[in-house]
């Protein structure tokens, strides 16, 4: 793809717009740990959630994010919409937050529990529950527990809600929700890929073989948990 | 009306407020209040100190007695019959009617010994505030939520919150809750030595606060935050023939100076609109020491202008002090 230069006035309004996110950036921070804090020792949501991690943007990685927007909507001879005033709705996760857990089928009682206690705290949801899945058999469940389903070319797979805090300033998150087995997908895949996607062909099919790999894994995992649920209710019946 | 309304009745919150003790927090309070009353304004007086000064001062010993035996049961009225279903986590506040004083359009709503317990759970509900919790939220914003109702339902002009001598979370939720604070003080080194620290508790309280609202909910009830400097009011000098004698003189030269250094630019420093442009007249008027009067009138329950100790002589001196403060407050809260 040929690189499309930026007018100098789009230039200096994403510096603008960096130089915003800075000075309020711990806004974010506090914003994220809140959520997490919340989610990590919700009793609705312990037995389910392995560990749980956040982080806020760097202001660096906005930038990127940004000019790359931008290049793409000049590239589409599209007008740049993102301003200082819409940055904060526009970009949705400059707070994330993650949740990893086990198997596929937990998210049955996770997302139940999401939802309830997103409303309990008075959070509201912008969007979401997203379900990004390339995989058939999990398309049906996602679409089972009433979620959007997203398919992206990367093979990525997480389930995505996004949060408002509510506020004045309408403050949002992002919160991921993947498997163990998702998340070393997508940490070999951030790796190799961010914030410069590689080149490299074979690098782009090992990872692609490694999504099958991994969401085997997961699918695995799903199916031992099923057996041995059975295999309990079977015992305690008989007794 | 709902008990979580989100508009703030118009009445002013006013504190006086000096984490130092035995400044006459309690004295000045009653005594302002009711020269304001004496106006025609409808007051009321919140005893926000677990020690009940407040009360035991408009209320004969027996009543206090009584009241603070009720206040767990059903017949309770005082501010811990209001917040126990918040601190034992059973849901909102609960309402009960302030009493009438002695002093026509004066009302009070009656401390407990037990508001110690809500202190307490205070100190966890600041944590939770700060985690954007609900029941968090809840809990610190009782006690301005329930005031605002009783203001909204007496429709009340001013509210005086009488603290205790500490810098505690009890202290902290009713200076936010306030629209202005005074600050009260004695002639002596200590009182000086007091106010170099509570520029700094008021500011970070504020700025804590501004962090925590930022990220609150925008359809729940919370305090304000901005309590405004209004003055200060120097008393207990010593006057000998008629004149503040040169020792206390030197005393509220020296207070004076500390009140701008350690008040009025840190206030100013983290948002200009917590003092007033016509902060140089920071004095809100002066109270000399009534000693005789004070001891009378807190077993009357009254004013010291109304006592029937002292002179008539004191008690017109003792009227016109506490006239020119409240004229004084009407003036710069206006």
């Amino acid at each position: 793809m040929t690189r499309v230069k930026l007018p100098q006035r789009t230039i200096e309004s994403i510096n603008g717009m960096v130089k915003l996110y800075k000075k309020e950036q711990s806004q974010f921070k506090t914003f994220a740990r809140q959520v997490h804090d919340l989610f990590s020792e919700h009793p609705l949501l312990v037995p389910y959630i392995h560990s749980m991690k956040y982080r806020v943007k760097k202001p660096d990685h906005l930038r990127r994010k940004l000019l790359k927007k931008a290049r793409e909507a000049y590239g589409r001879k599209e007008k740049f919409l993102i301003t200082e005033a819409n940055l904060y709705e526009e970009i949705d996760d400059l707070a994330g937050v993650r949740i990893l857990h086990l198997h596929t089928e937990q998210m049955t009682e996770i997302n139940a529990s999401l939802l309830k206690i997103i409303e309990e705290q008075k959070y509201v949801l912008i969007s979401g529950p997203v379900a990004n899945t390339w995989d058939i058999e999990y398309e049906k469940f996602f679409k089972g527990l009433n979620m959007q389903i997203s398919e992206r070319d990367t093979m990525y797979t997480s389930v995505h809600y996004v949060l408002g805090a509510n506020n004045i300033y309408q403050t949002r998150c992002e919160l991921q929700v993947r498997t163990l087995m998702e998340e070393v997908w997508g940490e070999v895949s951030h790796k190799i890929n961010y914030p410069i996607e590689t080149s490299s062909i074979s690098c782009k099919e090992q990872i692609k073989v490694l999504a099958r790999v991994t969401s085997s894994c997961t699918r695995l995992v799903d199916s031992i948990f099923k057996s041995y649920h059975e295999h309990q209710s079977f015992h305690t019946s008989k007794k | 009306m709902k008990l979580d309304s989100n508009s703030r009745h118009k009445a002013i919150r006013i504190a006086l407020y000096n984490h130092k003790g035995g400044v006459g927090k309690t004295t000045l309070t009653v005594n302002i209040a009711s020269a304001l009353a004496d106006k025609g304004y409808k007051v009321l007086l919140v005893d926000s100190d677990p020690q009940c000064n407040l009360t035991s001062y408009l209320f004969e010993e027996s009543v206090v007695d009584s009241l603070l035996d009720e206040s767990d049961t059903q017949k309770g009225r005082t501010l811990w019959s209001v917040l126990k279903p918040i601190v034992e986590a059973e849901g909102n506040y609960n309402y009960v009617s302030p009493y009438d004083t002695l002093v026509p359009h004066l009302m009070l709503l009656a401390g407990d010994i037990r508001l110690a317990e809500f202190e307490e759970s205070l100190g966890l509900f600041w944590g939770e505030c700060l985690q954007r919790r609900i029941r968090g939220f809840r809990g610190t914003n009782a006690l301005s939520a329930f005031v605002n109702q009783c203001c909204h339902k007496f429709e009340i002009d001013y509210v005086f919150y009488d603290t205790g001598p500490n810098i505690g979370p009890l202290n902290r939720i009713i200076l936010l809750d306030c629209d202005y604070f005074i600050v009260p003080v004695s002639c002596d080194l200590f009182s000086i030595r007091a106010l170099k620290s509570l520029g700094h508790t008021l500011a970070s309280w504020i700025t804590d606060w501004r962090t925590i609202t930022r990220l609150a909910p925008v359809d729940i009830y919370l305090m304000t935050g901005k309590p405004k400097f209004l003055g200060y009011i120097p008393q207990r000098f010593k006057i000998y023939g008629g004149a503040i004698t040169r020792i206390s003189q030197k005393y509220i030269a020296k207070l004076e100076k500390v009140i701008f250094s350690e008040i009025v630019s840190i206030l100013r420093d983290i948002d200009e609109g917590l003092v007033d442009k016509r902060a140089h007249v920071a004095k809100l008027g002066e109270v000399k020491d009534f000693s005789t009067l004070i001891q009378q009138a807190q077993s009357e329950g009254v004013p010291l202008s109304k006592t029937t100790a002292g002179t008539a002589g004191q008690k017109e001196q003792a009227a016109r002090a506490f006239d020119k403060i409240a004229k004084a407050i009407i003036l710069k809260t206006l």
